[in-house]
């Protein structure tokens, strides 16, 4: 098995030290850090994404892998901006106002890195306004917003509001959450609807097709 | 179910709950109904009803029907205002054997709802784990913030409700064990602790959604043994010496007090001493 078909294996089973070791081994070698992403850490996150959805991996599998690919990213990131590599397109990523969860959105966070989205984490309880100024300070295509409770969802209709009424036509809104559902995407005109993590990548990318 | 001085509230009517919604989206009222029967006849103190976001005359309809079925005192779960009022102004309380609702639940940024209690009196659920710091919600990071937390909470239920500490349920936020890197349910369990021992709570319910605690988790090992109920189970065992005395639940679940020596008592306690990834790593081992 080739170097880069370990490191997948590395991010699948969550060990970070391997994952740490092959990628450095693979720098060592003359590998491309984009190369390094693409064709080892994503194939391996997208390898967790499937067994996550299909119940075979739960959430603690799916942290432990995310922890093992955020950490060879760490080494790759500088690397990356170095190489002049620019992200794909750039997410504003937080959970809404009222809400102090972070798990999913940090998977999230995850999975879009790792499919080379620039993502700039807002962090929990963030305010519609503080999304739309991060979004034009960082001239944004993509807005993420998280929730986990049935009292904060409706922050998230406040937030698309706020994107809209600050002119930003062109911002895709992407939302996610235990609560959320398609049905209430649509109708408080959410762009994409994320069930999960690993659906968020797909999500997002065809949004800002 | 049976753990004596342990209350249930039966979980099954909430819109959170897939199956739920599918009859509450169908306006399959019928199923609804069944789902009150079967969990008063299984067991539950309590029936809880929770109908998500839909309007509070619908609220009121399912308090009535719900009553229509069962004779148990129910638990109106939700966080908003009118659907909590349109529940408690129907409620029929002498069809429920003289017992009040429990109102789940009051925040610490929801304090109008104290005001409840003038249409008609209520048991209620105080949420401790998160504080009002000015006007937005922050967290309890520690267990003395928690119970700080407590504290005022049960000091305003007692001023603005005109009721005393039995009439109170505290509720002190359990989280997933599946996804706690950051020690919550240790936290959890040591605020407990402090509510327990102080003169100030005494006669105080404490309650937990104890579904919660495991979600994200797998049904079974690979022997097919189960994961959740024993987790769950191991930490009664824990919090109930701690003043745990109703849960929001199961009543399929098999909830029972564990030995110190069963695998789910051995696994948590080691959570409980472990940090950050370690704890996930460890909860992985239990059903890997």
């Amino acid at each position: 098995m080739d170097e880069l078909k370990q490191l997948s294996e590395a991010v699948i089973k969550g060990n970070r030290n391997e994952a740490k070791r092959l990628t450095q081994v693979l720098l060592d070698s003359g590998k491309k850090p984009l190369e390094i992403v693409e064709q080892g850490l994503v194939p391996g996150m997208a390898v967790v994404g499937e067994k996550f959805k299909c119940n075979e991996f739960f959430v603690p599998e799916m942290l432990i892998a995310a922890r093992a690919m955020k950490e060879a990213m760490a080494m790759l990131e500088p690397l990356l901006a170095q190489a002049g590599i620019k992200p794909k397109c750039t997410a504003i990523l937080g959970t809404v106002q009222g809400d102090l969860h972070d798990i999913g959105k940090n998977l999230v966070g995850m999975m879009w890195k790792g499919a080379n989205i620039g993502v700039v984490d807002l962090g929990t309880n963030v305010p519609p306004e503080k999304f739309v100024a991060a979004a034009k300070e960082n001239n944004a295509q993509l807005v993420g917003l998280s929730a986990l409770l049935t009292t904060t969802i409706p922050a998230m209709k406040d937030t698309i509001k706020a994107v809209r009424d600050a002119g930003l036509q062109t911002v895709k809104v992407i939302i996610g959450g235990a609560p959320v559902t398609q049905e209430y995407a649509n109708e408080i005109g959410a762009d994409g609807y994320a069930p999960d993590a690993a659906s968020a990548v797909d999500v997002a990318l065809k949004a800002v097709a | 179910m049976a753990i004596p001085g342990l209350t249930l509230i039966g979980e099954s009517i909430n819109d959170s709950v897939p199956s739920t919604k599918k009859l509450f989206d169908a306006n399959d009222i019928a199923g609804i109904l069944e789902l009150a029967k079967t969990q008063d006849q299984k067991g539950a103190a309590y029936i809880d009803v929770n109908v998500g976001r839909r309007a509070p005359a619908f609220m009121a309809e399912m308090i009535q029907r719900i009553q229509g079925v069962t004779a148990k005192p129910l638990s109106i779960d939700t966080p908003d205002y009118e659907i909590a009022a349109a529940a408690l102004k129907v409620y029929d309380r002498a069809h429920a054997g003289g017992k009040p609702p429990v109102l789940n639940s009051i925040s610490p940024l929801r304090l109008q709802m104290f005001d409840l209690a003038k249409i008609q009196p209520f048991m209620p659920i105080l949420m401790v784990s998160e504080r009002n710091l000015n006007g937005k919600a922050m967290p309890c990071m520690t267990a003395e913030e928690t119970y700080q937390t407590a504290k005022e909470m049960l000091q305003m239920a007692r001023e603005r409700m005109g009721v005393a500490n039995d009439q109170c349920i505290l509720d002190p936020g359990i989280a997933p064990i599946g996804s706690d890197s950051e020690g919550i349910t240790k936290r959890v369990l040591e605020s407990m602790r402090l509510i327990h021992n102080d003169p100030f709570f005494q006669g105080v319910h404490m309650s937990v959604g104890l579904s919660n605690f495991t979600v994200m988790l797998p049904p079974k090992r690979p022997d097919g043994s189960p994961v959740k109920g024993p987790l769950e189970s191991a930490f009664l065992t824990l919090a109930m010496p701690l003043g745990l005395d109703m849960i929001i639940g199961s009543v399929v679940r098999k909830y029972e007090l564990l030995p110190p020596d069963h695998p789910a008592m051995v696994c948590l306690q080691d959570v409980l001493k472990l940090e950050g990834f370690d704890a996930i790593m460890r909860v992985k081992d239990f059903y890997s």
